[in-house]
């Protein structure tokens, strides 16, 4: 295989499979997070911020392969 | 002419918008995207010393700078009953200051508050002003030489020339959260300041007991030596668990490094890139959506930088309590 063709596969992999379990992990904290407020609407802000900050933690992980996607992309 | 209805209004609306972004897409190609991940320090703009003044730096700069002039403009005359810009930067402070209690508590949170905030209002003066125009435009670059694939050029030749616009290569202006370094120094200013705070409130010998956790092994071992052996098996097994987890949290705490910076910095630069990405998918139109989209994870970007710190900071002054557990 030629070395640039392997580079910009390993970026996509990279991505790919870096996308795959955070996308899960956000997807069980927005449904958690909905039945929390469909069973105590009052608690809106307090849910909101908590469900923001635990997304940021998940999202934290595909932002990782992203980084190293560009890096593999452009070295 | 005759008269249309709403539903037919729309759908002329939607076709000519479409037709507008194909045309422009087509006809009118933007530049093909490009990521940085450092300045340029093989061109800096000028050089004060060791220091490279690049263009993250100078943009970081004029941030600091709008900041501290809006915040003594609104602090001049200080009023009793605010007014006008006393009263935006009253009502910024409280709001974050209500938010810090709700999290850290009334007395912590204003120990606190000076360093969160700051790292707040820095990340989001630095996320929103890589949204102003000019920046990327501005800067040294070269008129490229290659010929540019424009269609109407290729159709129609004489009528419109292969015009080759200046291209910039290194913008004086680039979004300061987009330079590692940036991220960096204020991941390193949020460990530091998380871990005086700890150690302050607790004293240096119960902090470095929540991550060097050997009582237990060393009382078991008291225990083998007065020859209990039985239970002191079970004491050191536990307690081998006990200085594990003590050793993790030690590690955890470095990590938590790696990952402000890298949360920050990729998620701006990801703005950054993909802002000129749809601009050269779709010139017209559509960008600005994804200016909005930028200018929300602006917020969550530094709301989020400045919760974890109060977070890790209100979980490094609590006492920790898992030696009590095992009793």
């Amino acid at each position: 295989m030629d070395q640039e063709a392997a580079k910009m596969l390993g970026a996509g992999l990279a991505m790919g499979f870096g996308a795959l379990g955070p996308g899960i992990g956000i997807g069980i904290l927005g449904a958690g997070a909905m039945q929390a407020l469909g069973r105590n609407p009052e608690a809106r802000g307090v849910i909101l911020t908590n469900m923001m900050i635990a997304i940021a933690f998940a999202e934290a992980i595909a932002i990782y392969a992203l980084v190293i996607a560009i890096i593999l992309a452009m070295l | 002419m005759p008269k249309l209805g709403l539903k037919s209004k729309i759908a002329i609306a939607a076709v000519a918008f479409i037709a507008i972004v194909l045309i422009g897409a087509i006809f009118f190609p933007v530049a093909k995207p490009e990521a940085h991940l450092a300045p340029n320090y093989d061109s800096p703009f000028a050089k004060l010393g060791p220091i490279y003044v690049t263009n993250t730096l100078i943009t970081a700069w004029i941030g600091i700078v709008l900041l501290i002039i809006f915040f003594f403009f609104a602090t001049r005359r200080m009023k009793l009953v605010p007014k006008g810009l006393q009263n935006i930067a009253e009502w910024i402070i409280e709001t974050m200051l209500n938010f810090a209690e709700g999290v850290a508590g009334k007395e912590n949170a204003r120990r606190f508050f000076p360093v969160v905030a700051t790292i707040f209002l820095f990340v989001l003066m630095n996320a929103w002003l890589g949204l102003v125009p000019i920046f990327g435009v501005i800067g040294r670059g070269s008129v490229p030489t290659t010929v540019s694939d424009n269609l109407l050029h290729t159709l129609v030749p004489s009528l419109f020339p292969n015009y080759q616009g200046f291209e910039v290569t290194v913008p004086l202006l680039r979004p300061a959260n987009t330079d590692i370094n940036v991220p960096l120094m204020l991941a390193l200013v949020s460990f530091v300041c998380v871990e005086y705070w700890g150690i302050t409130s607790l004293g240096l010998r119960i902090y470095l007991s929540k991550f060097l956790r050997f009582g237990e092994v060393l009382a078991g071992l008291g225990l083998l030596i007065r020859g209990k052996i039985k239970s002191a098996i079970g004491i050191i097994l536990f307690g081998a668990i006990d200085v594990v987890v003590g050793f993790l949290e030690l590690l955890s705490e470095f990590v938590r490094i790696l990952s402000f910076t890298f949360r920050l910095f990729g998620n701006m630069t990801a703005g950054e890139i993909l802002l000129v990405v749809i601009a050269s998918i779709i010139p017209w139109g559509l960008a600005s959506i994804f200016y909005g989209l930028e200018t929300f994870l602006g917020v969550i970007q530094a709301l989020i930088f400045s919760v974890l710190t109060l977070v890790f900071a209100t979980m490094a002054i609590t006492q920790h309590s898992s030696e009590k557990e095992h009793e």
